[in-house]
């Protein structure tokens, strides 16, 4: 019997191996009698993308941990969405994609209504998946667990703001630096470009519903940090009564979407704050996608499939990426985008689709580096603007959102004035409030704009409104017919658009968090002297007065970036006007 | 024929001894909690889990008595782990009193060598030395064990285990090598519906301590239940069913409690 120990060791031993073997680059498939090239596989692609070790690493410790429990229907609407993910990467490649749409979908929707009381293990859900994509899995895994550490912790009542922001950068440093390779890089990516490989939207074409059910998790899992962000452990629970109607009621079954959420769509603040978490979110959700359209593309083999999700691990990892910094243009290099430019106001949010051809800048970009530019192996040019015709309109500048059309993301989404620090330091993060309805989250630039925005939504919103206080927010619930309340006491608002008119909005609209703030603020801006301190409920009822006369609808390259995605999808473009 | 401390010792390892795994999920499969087998995965690096268990269980021709496990883990590095343990009871020989006796201290290490693909199974191994701290105790036993799990039917899951067990200090007529293996069995209940509940059974078979018996057969079933985010409860029931002499256990029935943090 001894030898059954050293024969299974020994075969252990032997699967071990860290060779690396890549397929020859450019290889064409053909599927839909249609040709495509597969794209060509990085020359030094890191051997741990074929390792077969485990090396699970344990969560960061904290009093946090699992805090998400404090508010149960959030805790099983996130266990809920690790079932679905896995028991959809199970059918895929089970071969039972033929079901997906239909039996499991089904069972998926069923688990999402009566979802979990504790985190499923999802290689649990999905060993066939696990067995075939063991590093994808866990960089899922790995990401996935500070995804929800950071969501615990902003659900925790044991951390004030000002512990929780210290101890979010903790947990981004310890999700980083444990010499674990399976990470996801925290530099803004270049989502139009990702979104563009021969592969790329065969999932959402084949599987509507249940793409619908991946991006609806995806919502919720960015909505929530500006949804718990600076609130208490009772507005969280209003906030979540909120939130998860939406994402049950609408934002799981929504087949028109016509790109994944993304966190500075949904949380802005937080993207604002902390843009390499966001990024590294945004492109673990990419990261899904590709893998979802991988698998979905009939005309490559298993082993090209493999090789393909392997390259999309390899895109996403910061050893792809090493000496680059956001804001950053290198265009592609060896098959990768190193397109870290990020949108102008917003450095949590990577390049979106804007109707020019992004992957025409960046192929141009590589040219010129092929024609002589010497750049010593993997070395980067310094930022560079990428200088196509195409590049008259710069494409960091605007973003186009359904119902909302194209949007400067430094703007306040109510007024177009600039937002205060000009959205994109994370420093000045919170000075901007937001006002959360319809399945987005805006900022704005002042309680004013906040409150007339919020009247303008259809349905249920949520204010959050800054203060004199980094750490302290006046967040305020509008219910279906415009009628606001609050929690907060003692708040007192200024409003006096005498003082300036609409372009100083920021100064003669604010919140305060006492009288005593009130009056020191006044005290150092004179000009309020006669100024009246108004209640919450006299600023709550003040009349709405529309669209600002400061406001201006922003024009893209064309009227909807997606409309050609859209088409393809069967699904019409009337959505990219603004209501 | 009357068995020392060490001897009874050395049965109870043969048994069930210490073994750890992932305590914090129910899917996780660990000796002790509550059958004898291991999965072939170890912690995570930088966790620590601790595991409990209590029961009743009767010898042949001895009488019914407790015994109960305590076992601490530590993921000490990337796909190792180190498990220090102990395993108090109250049990009596045939015709004699029950008596305490605190158990050997174990410490052991666990590997595991790869990841379950589809076409390898998970491979790893634990070597466990039983320090002899319990009453009457002499010598230092060892165990290696072998493990394989693999994927068996959709969710399911098999674990083989091989072990060595030597025991340093035999008395007469003793073996001084007792291998055994232990083929596991795992399904989660309820998928895809409900996520909580792993059911256990093993069947197995391991050399008797004297020499002149024969082969032990031994079977078990059990539940693994997840009452917490980082807590499982179980409990499982095995049984000898044939060979052996004296060292051949009735029943053993135990519940016990694995916690991670």
């Amino acid at each position: 019997m001894k030898y059954l120990f050293f024969a299974a060791a020994l075969a252990g031993i032997g699967f071990i191996s860290p060779v690396v073997a890549w397929a020859a680059p450019g290889t064409t498939a053909t599927g839909n009698n249609a040709v495509r090239e597969i794209p060509a596989l990085p020359a030094n692609m890191p051997a741990w993308l074929n390792s077969t070790k485990n090396n699970e690493i344990f969560y960061k410790r904290g009093a946090y941990n699992f805090a998400i429990t404090t508010i149960p229907e959030l805790n099983r609407d996130m266990n809920g969405v690790a079932v679905g993910h896995a028991l959809a990467y199970e059918a895929l490649v089970t071969g039972r994609e033929k079901s997906l749409e239909t039996t499991v979908w089904k069972q998926i929707d069923q688990v999402l209504k009566n979802a979990p009381r504790f985190m499923p293990s999802e290689k649990t859900l999905s060993p066939t998946f696990g067995q075939k994509y063991g590093v994808l899995e866990l960089v899922f895994d790995w990401t996935h667990v500070s995804h929800a550490q950071t969501i615990d912790l902003l659900s925790s009542p044991r951390f004030d703001n000002a512990a929780k922001d210290a101890e979010t950068e903790k947990v981004w440093d310890y999700y980083r630096n444990q010499g674990a390779p399976f990470t996801v890089t925290g530099l803004p990516m270049n989502m139009a470009w990702l979104d563009s490989q021969p592969y790329s939207q065969a999932f959402r074409r084949k599987y509507p519903k249940v793409n619908a059910l991946f991006w609806g998790y995806h919502w919720l899992q960015t909505s929530i940090y500006d949804g718990l962000r600076e609130k208490t452990p009772a507005e969280q629970k209003k906030m979540y009564a909120l939130l998860g109607k939406r994402y049950h009621d609408v934002e799981l079954y929504d087949t028109k979407r016509p790109f994944m959420p993304m966190m500075a769509e949904t949380s802005p603040l937080f993207s604002a704050k902390y843009p390499d978490i966001a990024n590294a979110f945004d492109n673990l959700h990419m990261l899904h996608d590709m893998v979802n359209d991988i698998l979905a593309s009939d005309w490559m083999t298993d082993k090209q499939k493999s090789e393909q999700i392997k390259r999309a691990v390899y895109m996403m990892s910061p050893n792809a990426h090493k000496g680059c910094k956001p804001g950053e243009n290198h265009g592609v290099i060896d098959g990768i985008s190193h397109d870290h430019r990020f949108m102008v106001g917003m450095p949590g949010m990577g390049i979106m689709k804007n109707g020019i051809n992004n992957a025409a800048q960046l192929a141009n970009l590589e040219m010129k580096r092929h024609e002589g530019m010497n750049m010593g192996g993997m070395a980067m040019h310094s930022a560079a603007p990428s200088t196509a015709k195409a590049e008259e309109f710069d494409p960091t500048r605007l973003m186009w959102m359904p119902k909302m059309g194209w949007m400067d993301m430094s703007q306040c989404h109510h007024c177009t004035m600039p937002l205060t620090g000009g959205g994109d330091n994370p420093l000045s993060a919170w000075q901007n409030s937001t006002v959360s309805a319809e399945g987005w989250t805006m900022r704005v630039r002042c309680a004013l704009c906040a409150r007339d925005m919020s009247a303008e939504a259809k349905g249920g919103a949520i204010l959050s409104l800054s203060t004199e206080d980094p750490h302290k927010r006046v967040i305020v619930f509008s219910d279906d017919r415009g009628n606001l309340t609050t929690d907060y006491k003692g708040a007192v608002f200024l409003e006096d658009e005498e003082k300036g008119g609409h372009p100083k909005c920021s100064q003669w609209s604010q919140a305060f968090t006492s009288r005593a703030a009130f009056d020191a603020y006044v005290a150092k801006n004179p000009k309020f002297k006669d100024s009246k301190p108004l209640s919450f409920e006299e600023w709550a009822n003040v009349e709405a007065e529309g669209t600002p006369d400061t406001y201006e609808q922003e024009k893209g390259p064309v009227e909807n970036p997606y409309a050609a995605d859209l088409k393809a999808r069967g699904i019409g473009t009337d959505e990219g006007e603004k209501p | 024929m009357k068995l020392s401390p060490l001897v009874v010792l050395g049965m109870l390892a043969t048994l069930g001894a210490i073994r750890p795994a992932l305590a914090v999920d129910h899917d996780n499969i660990d000796a002790d909690r509550p059958l004898d087998f291991d999965d072939a995965e170890t912690i995570a690096f930088r966790e620590r889990a601790s595991e409990v268990g209590a029961g009743l269980a009767q010898r042949r021709g001895g009488k019914l008595g407790l015994a109960s496990d305590v076992e601490y883990l530590y993921g000490f590095a990337k796909n190792w782990h180190l498990n220090l343990g102990v395993h108090p009871s109250l049990l009596g020989q045939e015709g004699q009193s029950r008596q305490f006796d605190v158990g050997d201290l174990a410490v052991g290490v666990q590997h595991n060598f790869n990841r379950e693909t589809t076409s390898t199974p998970a491979f790893g191994f634990r070597a466990d030395a039983y320090v002899p701290t319990g009453r009457g105790s002499r010598g230092t036993d060892f165990r290696l064990r072998g493990i394989m799990s693999r994927k068996f039917g959709r969710y399911g899951r098999l674990h083989l285990n091989a072990d060595l067990n030597v025991n340093n200090s035999p008395n007469a007529g003793e073996r001084r090598t007792l291998p055994g293996v232990l083929v596991g069995y795992s399904l989660p209940l309820g998928y895809p519906r409900r996520f909580d509940r792993t059911l256990v059974a093993q069947v197995g078979m391991r050399a008797a301590t004297m020499s002149g018996d024969s082969a032990i057969t031994n079977i078990g079933i059990g539940v693994r239940q997840q009452v917490a985010q980082r807590s499982v409860f179980d409990l499982g029931i095995k049984s000898d069913i044939a060979g052996g002499g004296n060292d051949r256990e009735r029943f053993r029935v135990i519940a016990g409690y694995s916690t991670s943090f």
